[in-house]
This record gives C-alpha cells, sequence and structure tokens, in this order.
C-alpha cells in the first residue's frame, strides 16, 4: 500500500467523518487546523483510495488535493532577522510552503549576512542538519554568493535548495560545492510577493523542493524505514498523554524519516526507547532517540530495514 | 518615481544593479521619501565592498501646525481637538503643557485632546507649530540607506550638509581616498558635494 500526502479541506460539519474514513482505510492525519468554520487535514492516504476519500467528502463540500511536502520539514535558512531580509522574502517563502503542507521552520544565522564576516557555528548547522531539506535565501550579487556559499554549506549534509538573484545558470556555475536545487531570480527585495510574476517564482522554488524531496523519498524507499514515522505519530500520541499537553502547534512533527516530539528530552526519552510499538518490538530498538538541538525537544530517527531486519 | 529627476544604480554586476534599483526604489517608497530627493545617484561594488549613496535633497520649507492634524471646536470655557494625524501627537502635546500647564490639558481618548480656560482665540491655537519634518528628515534617510545597502555593510560614514548628502557603507574598514570617489559620484550627476 503505497501512502501519498494530500491536503483536505472542507467545513467543519462531519468532517470527522473523513478523519475516521482516513484512519480506516489505514491513513494518518499529520495535521489538523481548525480555523473558525474550515478544517484543513494534512494527511497521508492509501494511493488506490484517494477518489473514495473525494466521493464521500463531496456531500459535505471538502476538497482533496495533492500537497507533495506534507509530512517534511524544511529549514528556511535566513542570512539574518533583520528587515533586510524580514518580512520578505523569508517569510514569504516559509509561509508559502506551509501552505502546500510543509512544515517550515526559519533558521537564522547569526553571522549570515556579509561576505568576509560570514560564518556557521555548530548550534546553526545541527539544526540545519535535523530538517529534510535546507532552503537558503542568498542575496542579489554573484561574488557575495560565490564567496559565501563554501561557508555556509560546511558540514550540512541535507539537500539544499539555493536561492538567489542571479540566473539559475550562473548559480549552478558558481555555487560550490553543488547542491541540490538552483532557483535564480529570487535574491533580496523589499516588497510583498503578490504579483503574478512574483508567485510563479515562489512555484518556481515549490518545484524546485518538491523535486529535490521526490529524490530524497526514493532514496528512502530503496532501504524502506522499519516504521512509517506518520504511523509512530498516531502511537507516541496515544501512548504518551503527555504529548496532548503541549501547546505548541505541531507537538509531533513528522519529517521524512523521523519525528520531532516536542518533549523534553531527559524526561520523556527513556519512556519513548521503552514505548511498545507492535509484537515486543519497542521503539529503541528499530529508531534513534536523539536530543534535538532545537530546544530540548526530542529527536526520533527511524533506522531503515538493512540495520533492524524489521519493518513494522 | 516621477518625483526624482535623476535615479541611477551603477554596479559592476547589471543584474545585481536592476535588483537595487527595485530595492531603493521601494525602501525610498515606503519611507515617503522619494518625495523630498532630487537626485540620486547608488554605487554598490561587492568586490571591494563598497556602497556609495549620493544625493540632491528638495528644500522643505512647511511646518506642521496644529491646524493641520486636527479640528478646533471651542465650546463654553473649553476647546476640543478632535485629532487626524497621530505623528504629532506627542509633540503637541508637550508644548500646550509647556504653554497652558498640565492641569488645563487633558486627554481623554487617543483621538481627543481638550484645552480648559485658555486665554487664547481658537485661530491661535491653530496657529502653533508642533513640528519640523526637515528636522527628522536625515534621521530618517540614513535609516532608509542602512536598510538598502546589504546587510554585511556595517562599517558607515554618513555626511548630511545644505541639502546635499552621502552616504558611504562597507564591510572593511573604509579606504582613505572615499571623498574621491564620492565626489566622482556627485560629478555624475553634475554637481559638487
Amino acid at each position: 500500500m503505497t501512502l501519498v500526502p494530500v491536503t483536505y479541506k472542507g467545513g467543519i460539519y462531519q468532517h470527522d467523518i473523513v478523519i475516521d474514513l482516513i484512519e480506516d482505510l489505514g491513513g494518518y492525519v499529520v495535521q489538523k487546523h481548525v480555523l473558525a468554520q474550515e478544517v484543513v487535514l494534512q494527511c497521508f492516504v492509501p494511493r488506490d483510495d484517494i477518489e473514495l476519500i473525494r466521493e464521500i467528502s463531496r456531500p459535505i463540500f471538502g476538497e482533496v488535493t495533492d500537497s507533495p511536502l506534507v509530512g517534511t520539514e524544511i529549514a528556511i535558512v535566513s542570512m539574518s532577522l533583520e528587515i533586510h531580509h524580514l518580512p520578505h522574502p523569508s517569510c514569504d517563502i516559509a509561509e508559502y510552503v506551509r501552505r502546500i503542507g510543509a512544515k517550515s521552520n526559519m533558521v537564522s544565522l547569526a553571522r549570515g549576512p556579509g561576505k568576509r564576516i560570514t560564518g556557521l557555528n555548530d548550534e546553526e548547522r545541527d539544526v540545519i542538519n535535523e530538517h529534510d531539506i535546507a532552503v537558503y535565501l542568498m542575496g542579489n550579487f554573484e561574488t557575495c554568493i560565490e564567496h559565501k556559499m563554501p561557508i555556509l554549506l560546511r558540514g550540512i549534509e541535507v539537500p539544499v535548495v539555493v536561492c538567489g538573484g542571479p540566473d539559475k545558470e550562473t548559480l549552478i556555475r558558481i555555487v560550490d560545492p553543488p547542491v541540490e536545487g538552483y532557483v535564480g531570480g529570487v535574491g533580496r527585495f523589499m516588497r510583498r510577493t503578490k504579483e503574478a510574476d512574483q508567485l510563479d517564482k515562489l512555484d518556481e522554488i515549490i518545484a524546485e523542493i518538491t523535486r529535490v524531496l521526490e529524490k530524497k523519498r526514493e532514496d528512502v524507499s530503496k532501504d524502506p524505514l522499519s516504521v512509517s514515522p506518520a504511523r509512530l505519530m498516531n502511537l507516541i500520541r496515544e501512548r504518551v498523554p503527555a504529548i496532548l499537553e503541549v501547546t505548541s502547534p505541531t507537538p509531533l512533527t513528522v519529517q521524512m524519516a523521523g519525528l520531532r516530539v516536542k518533549l523534553p528530552y531527559d524526561t520523556f526519552a527513556p519512556e519513548l526507547r521503552r514505548m511498545e510499538i507492535e509484537d515486543g518490538i519497542a521503539l529503541g530498538d528499530i529508531a534513534e532517540v536523539l536530543p534535538s538541538r532545537m530546544r530540548d525537544y526530542i529527536l526520533v530517527k527511524v533506522l531503515p530495514f538493512s540495520e533492524t531486519n524489521t519493518v513494522i | 518615481m516621477l518625483a526624482v529627476e535623476y535615479f541611477e544604480v551603477e554596479c559592476p554586476e547589471p543584474v545585481g544593479a536592476e535588483y537595487y534599483k527595485q530595492i531603493t526604489n521601494d525602501v525610498l517608497l515606503d519611507h515617503n521619501l522619494l518625495k523630498v530627493i532630487e537626485k540620486l545617484h547608488v554605487y554598490i561594488d561587492p568586490k571591494v565592498p563598497l556602497f556609495i549613496a549620493v544625493g540632491i535633497l528638495k528644500p522643505i520649507t512647511t511646518v506642521v501646525k496644529v491646524g493641520d492634524i486636527a479640528n478646533v471646536n471651542p465650546q463654553e470655557a473649553k476647546m476640543t481637538l478632535v485629532i487626524t494625524e497621530e505623528t504629532y501627537l506627542a509633540s503637541m502635546l508637550r508644548i500646550f503643557w509647556e504653554r497652558f500647564g498640565k492641569d488645563r490639558v487633558e486627554q481623554p481618548d487617543r483621538f481627543t485632546v481638550v484645552l480648559y480656560n485658555v486665554p487664547v482665540e481658537a485661530k491661535e491655537i491653530e496657529a502653533i507649530v508642533i513640528g519640523n519634518p526637515s528636522e527628522s528628515l536625515n534621521k530618517d534617510l540614513i535609516y532608509a540607506f542602512r536598510q538598502i545597502a546589504p546587510e554585511g555593510f556595517r562599517l558607515r560614514s554618513e555626511r548630511f550638509y545644505q541639502g546635499k548628502f552621502s552616504f558611504v557603507a562597507s564591510e572593511n574598514t573604509l579606504v582613505e581616498n572615499i571623498d574621491e570617489l564620492v565626489k566622482a559620484k556627485f560629478a555624475l550627476m553634475g554637481e559638487t558635494p
């Protein structure tokens, strides 16, 4: 059964029918937003059953759309939190990827700006490496991008998409070491992205992120995970009641090969490791439970089949 | 853009120049400063790195009076001012307090000020000068250019005198012959610093 990421949008009335249906079909609801009278569900559902969900949600005016970024956590790396980069373009891009299902975090560098003074410290590097993909928002000058990229990419292990002012071909030529994705024509700007051509650029960034993530997904599927992170999320929600008390918008953040649990590491890590998943297999057997560099959260990295010899 | 007589961005990278022209325009427009600038020349060299902005300002002669931001309604033994624009409200209150005393000035809500038993006519109140936009202009311009210049360019030298200004910023220590460069940029606009 292949699970595909989709977004369901509909009215609040009878939306639990849809949630029950998704769960009965073997899918998972990753995130649920209730906005006044509207409900947005980001979920994984079996590919063959999308039509069925559409059919059943039609009478209650629900809409099901593909959203390839559901279940991914994206780092939007902004050079600083100064007015030079915020709210445009950093927030515009972070918000745009959120709309199609991704969980985006903005990572702002302490020494991002400048050419000579630029740097990346160990905390920033580790935080970026905890995500599925990093989107670097660079400036308008190719001289600067060429000079800065080797420093800013030092120690980064996740796929990177570089956005910058020069066109795509120039970016491909100057960025060293090469990265997975490039989007040209999106450098620093000081206006809201609302015109058609600016929105096209945002779509281009999404397309590039999707392309890079699809490739990563393929790589993951070659050596499948011992347990699906979405399933793990549901299990933790059932077995660790403390997670229900967390006020963060996404107490459990699903990633492609893991999960961020927003509970203190020292208190809850042993409990998580002991948590039984199925047939006496504990979470600690098939996943690494690590301290996150983001606050005192827990990072669960699911191990692949080749390491555990188990798939549940 | 029509208000500015001369506006150029010079940069060895043509794509960068194009973006910076847009940024300069957006920032100055946001801060309402395009109307006070007559000529502006921006030079950026990311290789050095160096950012220079030189320009000529339009003379500003207008001052803001009470009548410009409020409607004055004289009533029996009191005068009610209905505020339409808050920008100069604080300085207006300060002037009233100094002139009439705090016990005679009251602000019951955000957009209303009441003066009790003041020995002047409504017309006189309307004519009180409460602000001079040209005083804060230099501060506003520096703030705007700090936003326009690339963020890493933190070493700055600003000069504002007799309606002309120059703003130089760099990431490294500014070179000694910067005045020559500023002069050359003024010359491009047909002016002298």
